[in-house]
């Protein structure tokens, strides 16, 4: 994979998290944020965009969560400055495993995912604050989140980073230690680790991402520099079988213009 | 002669909130003694326009060419917009004011359709790249793409230029060590085109972002024989101002007359060779 400038990527994300923010008429940013390295460094960036004033954060632990993630969600918070509320999600959340009991442990974690989602646009409101986003690119490329949970946000600054390039960025920007260095999670149940449920390495699976997506290199040529074809294969079934979870649903078409499709609009339209 | 690149960053179909922009641009600058003003490509319309374009209406259109028109009495103007030369027939144009009037309207021929350009959705092709006069400088106008097919700028060169206005709405992509890839493109053709083509060339390109697209800035100026000689900054907004000296030409062709050296009509039949068989 190329190296990128995180200088100049810092630079861009700041102007476009302040520009994003500014165009919709807002001056604040409310971010979700785990203890993991994806928030921190969002909510780091937004800092810089917009001030630790403008910044809020939101720490919504479950009763499973791991303790650490909500110290290192402090953590962060405090070395940001930036005033946070933390919210325990597990009264929103048990009732309704009470009433429909299940071992799932998908079912829970998305559950909690869309909880959270849904406390985030609560506080959206009353804070007058967009959510800045945090999914990554590798997530967003092999779908490995949960639609209208944490993929719902406003806008997403650092969505064209890959996992590896995110935890070059955090060590740039000074993020804490321990945020940098324990295993990506999910954190949606005990000892999930990303890498653990993905089934691959970040390192080689970016890698193989960068090669197909960015380098639109051929699956003979990945073969060629050392990659396994099964490996392949599966990283692309994961996009294209998550490619629902990237676009808008589709809309029948039955009139002369329809949304999505022949009414094609920018999002910043007149802005 | 005075001139002055305006690196902004449009709001997205909004024209009259953009007019208002050029006009205090205009107004500054007439206040300090500059000659010509140059604003970006769609520099009234802003550039991802999907079906924005058909919501601005010929007598939207009208309005600002007219408010420009009046404003361009006092000093050229340089800017960039969607012009319905008839109904439906849009073109990706750069126009020219000066003294009260449009000198010329350079229609975009090469319209980028791949990857996150689709111009070709709505915009008609232009079809030539012809001269227009200012003062005593013969001058040309590129487009965005069209400045990255070194041919077009050659056609100016052939019809003896002394400046070319390179105006542009470059997205900035392709990160790696060194920063993006994308701005590359345009100084290095502005080297060539400046020495190789004895050139003043004008480089200038919007910054902001539109639905992501981050447009880089960036601008600069090429003196004939020289190179880049004054860099604006990139991403941000920036007012760039430089001297237009006519007798740079002639020492750049002194130094080594590319012009004198060239032979348009081999390469004419080159080409109807290569074309016609």
């Amino acid at each position: 994979m190329a190296e990128i400038n995180l200088k100049i990527t810092t630079d861009i994300i700041v102007r476009f998290i302040s520009d994003s923010i500014r165009k919709n008429g807002f001056t604040n940013g409310i971010i979700g944020v785990s203890g993991g390295i994806d928030s921190a460094i969002v909510l780091d960036l937004t800092v810089k965009a917009l001030g630790k004033d403008n910044t809020f954060a939101l720490l919504m632990p479950y009763r499973t969560s791991s303790p650490e993630s909500l110290s290192d969600g402090k953590t962060i918070c405090d070395k940001l400055g930036v005033n946070y509320e933390i919210i325990d999600i597990t009264p929103s959340i048990d009732p309704y495993f009470e009433k429909y009991p299940t071992d799932n442990k998908t079912l829970i974690g998305n559950k909690c995912a869309r909880e959270r989602m849904s406390v985030l646009y609560d506080f959206s409101e009353r804070k007058k604050a967009l959510v800045v986003g945090t999914s990554n690119k590798t997530e967003i490329l092999i779908g490995y989140s949960t639609l209208f949970g944490d993929s719902a946000a406003a806008f997403l600054p650092i969505g064209d980073l890959y996992k590896t390039e995110v935890i070059e960025l955090a060590k740039y920007l000074g993020i804490p230690d321990p945020i940098i260095s324990k295993k990506p999670s999910a954190d949606l149940w005990m000892d999930q680790t990303d890498e653990g449920e993905i089934g691959f390495k970040y390192e080689i699976l970016d890698k193989i991402l960068y090669d197909m997506v960015d380098l639109r290199l051929t699956e003979k040529e990945m073969i060629g520099s050392g990659f396994k074809k099964e490996d392949l294969q599966k990283i692309q079934k994961m996009i294209t079988g998550t490619q629902f979870k990237r676009t808008m649903p589709p809309i029948t078409k039955i009139h002369n213009r329809t949304v999505g499709l022949d009414f094609r609009y920018p999002r910043d339209w007149n802005k | 002669m005075k001139a002055r690149i305006i690196q902004f960053s449009p709001a997205l179909g909004n024209i009259e909130a953009n007019f208002e922009y050029h006009k205090l641009k205009i107004i500054d600058a007439v206040k300090d003694g500059i000659d010509l003003i140059i604003f970006p490509e769609l520099s009234l319309s802003g550039y991802q326009l999907k079906d924005i374009i058909y919501d601005i209406s010929r007598e939207r259109i009208d309005k600002v060419l007219v408010g420009l028109m009046e404003l361009s009495k006092n000093i050229d103007i340089v800017a960039g917009l969607p012009y319905e030369e008839s109904p439906g027939m849009i073109y990706n144009s750069v126009i020219y004011f000066s003294e009260g009037e449009i000198i010329h309207n350079h229609k975009k021929v090469q319209l980028p359709n791949f990857g996150i350009f689709e111009e070709e959705m709505i915009f008609k092709a232009g079809e030539n790249f012809k001269t227009f006069r200012i003062g005593n400088l013969n001058a040309g106008i590129l487009i965005c793409r069209e400045i990255l097919f070194p041919i077009n700028a050659y056609l100016y060169f052939l019809q003896n230029t002394d400046i070319i206005i390179a105006v542009s709405n470059s997205p900035h992509r392709g990160m790696g060590e060194d920063g993006f890839s994308s701005h590359k493109l345009w100084e290095r053709l502005g080297e060539v085109y400046s020495i190789n083509f004895h050139q003043n060339f004008i480089f200038c390109n919007r910054t902001g972002f539109e639905d992501g697209i981050g447009f880089g800035g960036g601008s600069f100026y090429a003196a004939p024989g020289k190179g880049i000689v004054k860099m604006g900054k990139y991403y941000e907004e920036q007012v760039i101002d430089m001297v237009i000296n006519k007798d740079d030409i002639r020492r750049s062709k002194i130094s080594s007359n590319y012009l004198r050296d060239e032979k348009p009509d081999i390469i004419l039949k080159e080409l109807n060779r290569i074309i016609h068989g």
